[in-house]
Order: structure tokens, then C-alpha cells, then sequence
């Protein structure tokens, strides 16, 4: 009789904890929390992690808790494709986000593309990930990465006196997907399908030819293992060249990078780099070696972007506040642009109304201007490849310590004058 | 001209820090046949010591240097008695502690990404961004005093192997270990004292190469195929091979960086390694291996 008991309450027990089970929404997210790419990837988890709690404070998605799977893929491709299948086949998630870098994002597109996923990317810039014909992926950034230089350039024409802008560039950039992609659209490169070799897109002539800035120097360094800065700095002061362009694939490579310039006493109009909008940036170059540099960003922490979460305001200024509260420190955009990623899933189910991919995709996909995916870092909208219309980079420049968002001029509050000539080091 | 003896400073400069990073490591093979895999991680523990004394008080990286080591060191102790003590007598010794410091390289990532985050960090003494200028040419502050340094410690270090008691004991067990022991050199106590030192050189190299790369737990990866090419290509177990190829190595990635390509330079420590495998086994300054 005691058995019969014990075995009645252990079943009830039992189909009780998979009813629970069963309300709970599960989301994946295979992030490089080791190895090379981990500064980011622990950045990206934080992110993740305080909008799910977020979201499960307000009552979850349709009335269902939230589940964060969180698996760390160790900077390793083969590893976030394994780990992505298993969140699929072997966890049964609903939904998953994106992982970080376009490393680790162009091999895994093709799997969640295989299980018609919604690939919500947060790190991925390279055009040709979304030149696959991936249905389901959208980018939670400005626009490909090969685009980036028309927003540097942009400044230059804007806010610099003519005459008085840079005449040469040294671009300087790691072997890197990313940095590359930089690099091809500034140099007006062909970009091509590494698997089939076919044309992506011609860039020609670039935007620095455009803007009449002649390269006198062109430079990469490997993705791994490289520690010859001061080396590399030195080249490029013997070059001359009137504005350094540094296309790094990390914030520790900027810092790497900077550092070295001030050391053998660089003088150029201009610094852009592609990283170094981190707070680690400012502490490992200090305010007088960092004064001037501009850097491309697709969030900064004063800008008054509107939003939702869990169906109720959640603007820019909340996303930075509940951050410091959980964290204890300032957020970056390395956190700021997973937590869109999951603003943009949480919506997406909600309009979908259902964890059925194949209707988020859809409703992603109706997104336009006037009704749009609403994250800390504005208002989303794709095209059939899945890059964001209508947005533009937020430049910002480092001004005495602090990060300012310098361009583009009268669309938000809060822009200060751009900072040119650059005073050394 | 000037160009060229800038960048044979830069690769000097380089180097020295280099040697420091990989003397530590070759001593540790030298004396206990332990290929130390975790050494560039415990490295980076001593980076992060030196990083937390700078960001808490102040405190000058080069100042931190002797208790940075002294914490690995005695590290080192816990961690051989720990790990390694009951392996001695195993035949496959070498190989196993290749697996074991594998495992000892993952374990001090996970435990400095638990205690420090993954952010990346440098400790910026005014010196590790200034440099004396003369003429055309200029010698980076923050190398320079880091190669001397480096250089000073490795100078100690071969003076103490060659004159003293316990270094005669240290050459004398790396040199054979069973005859060492039927002279009466107590090896365990030599390999813990090795092995301590081989560590404290860790943290010692931790506490410059703080102010000279930035660093970040997982960075170790980066580190770990570099340093056992030059441990290589001097020989390994020779601390004054260790020196010569992290000098050498260094001069050559400088002028293949600049004349062929930044891409190349990282290279051309991996092709030396490929080299000096086919040619020379046993290293620069390593002796040849008895046949069995």
C-alpha cells in the first residue's frame, strides 16, 4: 500500500513538473564565452541573460516563463553549429539568438536556415552572410559591414572644412571576416562567395577614393597570435599618412593598436577605428591618447532611443539603468546589441503569436518605418536579405574621457562638435 | 639605416620579454621532462596579480614583479605536490603531464573568468607608452624595461643554476635524474623547487608582460604555440637557447613584418619550429638524444 503511494505521488509529481516544463519558452544561444572572442561573448550572455529576467519579471512571452539555454561554443565554429543542432533536436527550444562574431554567425546561418529558425544576428556584419538566400535572418545592426566607410566618410565631408580634411589613409586591419568586409568597402573591393566564387558586389571605386583620399598605406595583421604593435605602428608613422584607419576585430586589439601609435609618436589628422567604443578602451589607452578617435557604433548610452519590452515602454535610458543595477557597471554595445536581439525575438513571437518560426519570420519581415521591431537601439526593419533599412552608424568620438556621439548632426540630442584635427597622442 | 636598426631594436625589445615568458617553461622541462601547457595561462594569472595591485593602489607593475612570483611560486608548489609528485615514476610521464597541464590550462582560465570577468585589461604605467627618442630612431620605455629586466632575471637564474649548491643539484637532475638521485640529490625536492621556480618566472613574466600586451583570460591560447616554438628552437631545457631564440625569432618577425607583411610575422615563429624539427631536432643549444 505505501508503495502504491509512493509511486502515485512520484507519477503526479512527476506529470506536474513536465506540465511546468511544457509552459516554459525556451531560447538558445550559443555565445564564445571562452577563447578568443570571449571579451564579447561574455558581454553578449549579459545581455541575453537581463532581458530574459526582465521579461520574466513582466510575466514572460504569451503568459510563458522564459528558459535561457546558454552554451559556451569556445570561440569554435564546429562547436557553436553542434551546439545549435542540439538546442534545436535534442533541448526542443522555441526560438534561439544569434551568436557573436560573422566567424561563428556564417556557418551557423546555414543550420538555423536548415531548420527555418529565425537567425536574429547580433554580431555578423559580412554582406555575404546575408547573400546565402537564408529566408528567416535578420541583422540587429546598422547595415553589412561593407558599408560602413559611407558613415566615415560622411563625417568628413560633413563636419570637416573643405581643404582641410585628410588626403591619405593607412588602413590597418586584422584577417578577419569583419575587418575585411571594413576594409573591402573603403578600398572599393569586389566581394566575392568564398564558396562559389561568384560576385557579391563591386564596391568600386570605395568611399575613401570617393571622398579623394589616396591609401598610401594597406596592412593586415593575422587573427591570432600577432603581438608586433609597436612594429606595425611604427610602418605606419613612417607612411605618412594623414588619417590611420585601424579596422580591428576586438576592443584588445585597439587598445593594442593605439597604445602603439602613442608610443612611437604618431601624428595623423584622424583615427577611426572599428572597436574601442568599450570603457576597457579608455583604460587601457588613457583620456589623451584616445581624444579624437572615432569610432562607428550602432548604440551609445545617451542616445534617446524608444523602445518596448514585454509590451510596455522600455526606452534606452531603463536598458542602461536595470544594466548598472544587475551588473554594477556602465553597459557597452556588446551588451546593448544582444539585448535587442532579444527584444526583437520576444516581439516577434508576441506578433506572431505563437513560437511557430516560420510566422515570426513573417511578421520580422512585415516590419516597415512606421511599425517596426522597437529595441534599445532604435527601430528595425529588414530587406529580403535581411539587413536593416533606413539606419545609419552613430559616430562617436572620445572627447576628455567620454564617449560623444558626434553624427549624425540633428537627429538626436545630445551630438557635440566634432573634434579635428587630432592633438597627438 | 635608421629604418633597419629601428626595427632590430623593436625585435630586441621584443624578444627580451619573450625569453622571459618562455625561460620558465623550458627550465620546467628541463629539470621534470613536464611539458608545462598551462604555463602561458599561469602567465597571465601573474599579469592579472600585477593588474589588481596597479588598479587598487597603484602599485608600479615592475615594483610587483617579486611578489607576483613569489604567489606562483608557491603556486607552483601546491600545484606539483598536487598534480605531478605521484606521476614521477610513471613511464609515460612527459606524456601524461602533456594532458595534465592541458587540463591545468583550462581549469586557470575558467577560475581567472570567474575571479576577473572576460574583459581584457593592461596596466598603464606612464612609461609603457613612452618612448626615448633619438635621432631618427626610438626605444620603447615600456620594452626597454621590460627586456632589461627580463634579461636581469635570466642573468640571476643562470649565475644561481651554475654557482650555487641547489642549482648544481638542478643541472645535475636535469642532466639524469637517476644519477642525480644515486648521488644524493634528493630529485623530489629539487623537482618542487624547479617547478616553484619555473612558475615564479611565470608570475615574474606575468608582471611585465602586463604593461606590454594587453591580456585577457583565454589569451593563454595565443601564447601557448609561440612559446613552445622558441623553447624548441633553443633546446629544450636550455634557458640560454630559450634567450638566443626568443631574441633571434623576434628580430626576424620584426623584419618579416615589416619588409613582407604583418600576416606573415606570427609565422614565422611556427616555420622556424617546422625548421629547426627537421633539421635539428634536439634545438640550437639542446644535446642530442642517446639511442636506445
Amino acid at each position: 500500500m505505501r508503495l502504491a503511494r509512493f509511486l502515485a505521488a512520484t507519477t503526479a509529481l512527476a506529470l506536474a513538473a513536465t506540465a511546468v516544463q511544457a509552459q516554459t519558452l525556451k531560447i538558445g544561444a550559443s555565445l564564445p564565452i571562452t577563447g578568443g572572442l570571449s571579451v564579447s561573448g561574455e558581454k553578449h550572455k549579459r545581455g541575453y541573460e537581463l532581458c530574459t529576467k526582465l521579461i520574466n519579471q513582466a510575466g514572460g512571452i504569451l503568459g510563458r516563463q522564459v528558459e535561457l539555454i546558454v552554451s559556451d561554443n569556445r570561440s569554435d565554429p564546429a562547436t557553436a553549429i553542434n551546439q545549435y543542432e542540439r538546442f534545436i533536436n535534442v533541448d526542443k527550444v522555441d526560438a534561439v539568438y544569434g551568436t557573436f562574431s560573422s566567424r561563428l554567425t556564417f556557418p551557423v546561418g546555414a543550420i538555423l536556415s536548415k531548420y527555418n529558425m529565425v537567425h536574429a544576428v547580433p554580431s555578423g556584419g559580412a554582406l555575404r552572410i546575408y547573400e546565402q538566400g537564408y529566408k528567416n535572418l535578420f541583422y540587429f545592426q546598422v547595415s553589412a559591414a561593407e558599408y560602413t566607410g559611407k558613415d566615415v566618410v560622411a563625417v568628413i565631408k560633413d563636419l570637416v572644412a573643405a581643404g582641410e580634411g585628410p588626403k591619405t589613409a593607412a588602413i590597418v586591419s586584422a584577417d578577419d571576416f569583419f575587418a575585411n568586409a571594413i576594409a573591402a568597402g573603403l578600398l572599393g573591393e569586389k566581394v566575392k562567395d568564398p564558396a562559389t566564387d561568384k560576385q557579391i558586389a563591386d564596391l568600386a571605386p570605395g568611399y575613401l577614393a570617393d571622398a579623394g583620399i589616396e591609401v598610401v598605406m594597406r596592412e593586415k595583421w593575422p587573427e591570432e597570435g600577432f603581438n608586433d604593435w609597436l612594429n606595425l605602428a611604427n610602418s605606419i608613422k613612417r607612411s605618412g599618412a594623414e588619417m590611420i584607419i585601424g579596422l580591428t576585430a576586438s576592443a584588445e586589439e585597439a587598445v593594442q593598436l593605439t597604445r602603439s601609435l602613442k608610443t612611437v609618436g604618431a601624428t595623423p589628422k584622424l583615427v577611426y577605428l572599428s572597436q574601442g567604443a568599450q570603457a576597457e578602451f579608455i583604460e587601457g589607452v588613457g583620456r589623451n591618447a584616445a581624444d579624437g578617435v572615432m569610432i562607428h557604433t550602432t548604440w551609445h548610452k545617451d542616445v534617446p532611443f524608444e523602445s518596448t519590452l514585454a509590451g510596455k515602454p522600455f526606452n534606452n535610458a531603463d536598458f542602461v539603468k536595470a544594466f548598472e543595477i544587475e551588473y554594477g557597471v556602465e553597459p557597452d554595445e556588446d551588451s546593448a546589441i544582444p539585448f535587442a536581439v532579444c527584444q526583437g525575438i520576444e516581439q516577434a513571437i508576441t506578433g506572431a503569436g505563437a513560437t511557430d518560426n516560420a510566422k515570426m519570420g513573417e511578421w520580422l519581415h512585415a516590419r516597415t518605418r512606421d511599425e517596426p521591431v522597437r529595441t534599445v537601439l532604435g527601430r528595425f526593419a529588414w530587406d529580403e536579405r535581411g539587413l536593416a533599412k533606413d539606419k545609419s552608424h552613430i559616430m562617436t568620438q572620445w572627447h576628455d574621457g567620454e564617449l560623444k556621439f558626434v553624427y549624425p548632426t540633428g537627429e538626436f540630442e545630445g551630438v557635440v562638435p566634432f573634434s579635428y584635427p587630432k592633438a597627438g597622442f | 639605416m635608421a629604418a633597419i636598426l629601428q626595427i632590430l631594436i623593436l625585435g630586441l625589445a621584443l624578444g627580451g620579454v619573450i625569453a622571459l615568458m618562455g625561460s620558465g617553461l623550458s627550465l620546467v622541462f628541463g629539470v621534470m621532462r613536464i611539458v608545462n601547457l598551462a604555463h602561458p595561462s599561469l602567465i597571465i594569472a601573474g599579469a592579472y596579480i600585477t593588474y589588481w595591485a596597479f588598479k587598487a593602489s597603484g602599485v608600479d607593475p615592475i615594483l610587483m614583479l617579486p611578489v607576483s612570483a613569489a604567489i606562483m611560486a608557491a603556486i607552483g608548489v601546491l600545484l606539483y605536490r598536487l598534480m605531478f609528485e605521484r606521476e614521477t615514476n610513471s613511464v609515460k610521464y612527459s606524456e601524461m603531464t602533456v594532458l595534465l597541464t592541458f587540463a591545468l590550462a583550462m581549469m586557470v582560465e575558467g577560475v581567472l573568468g570567474g575571479l576577473f570577468t572576460n574583459t581584457q585589461r593592461v596596466t598603464s604605467p606612464d612609461y609603457a607608452t613612452e618612448a626615448f627618442f633619438i635621432g631618427d630612431v626610438f626605444i620603447p620605455k615600456g620594452q626597454l624595461y621590460a627586456g632589461l629586466v627580463s634579461l636581469t632575471i635570466i642573468t640571476a637564474l643562470t649565475l644561481f643554476l651554475k654557482y650555487s649548491r641547489l642549482g648544481y643539484a638542478i643541472r645535475a637532475t636535469t642532466q639524469n635524474r637517476e644519477a642525480a638521485e644515486l648521488l644524493g640529490v634528493n630529485v623530489n625536492f629539487i623537482s618542487i623547487l624547479a617547478f616553484a621556480i619555473g612558475l615564479g618566472l611565470a608570475g615574474a613574466a606575468g608582471s611585465l608582460v602586463s604593461f606590454v600586451f594587453s591580456f585577457f583570460p583565454a589569451k593563454h591560447w595565443e601564447w601557448v604555440a609561440m612559446l613552445m616554438s622558441v623553447v624548441v628552437l633553443g633546446g629544450m631545457g636550455s634557458i640560454l637557447g630559450t634567450v638566443v631564440a626568443a631574441l633571434l625569432l623576434s628580430v626576424v618577425a620584426a623584419f618579416v613584418g615589416t619588409w613582407i607583411g604583418a600576416t606573415w610575422s606570427t609565422m614565422t615563429f611556427f616555420l622556424a619550429l617546422f625548421l629547426i624539427l627537421l633539421i635539428r631536432p634536439q634545438g640550437l643549444f639542446g644535446e642530442k638524444p642517446e639511442m636506445a
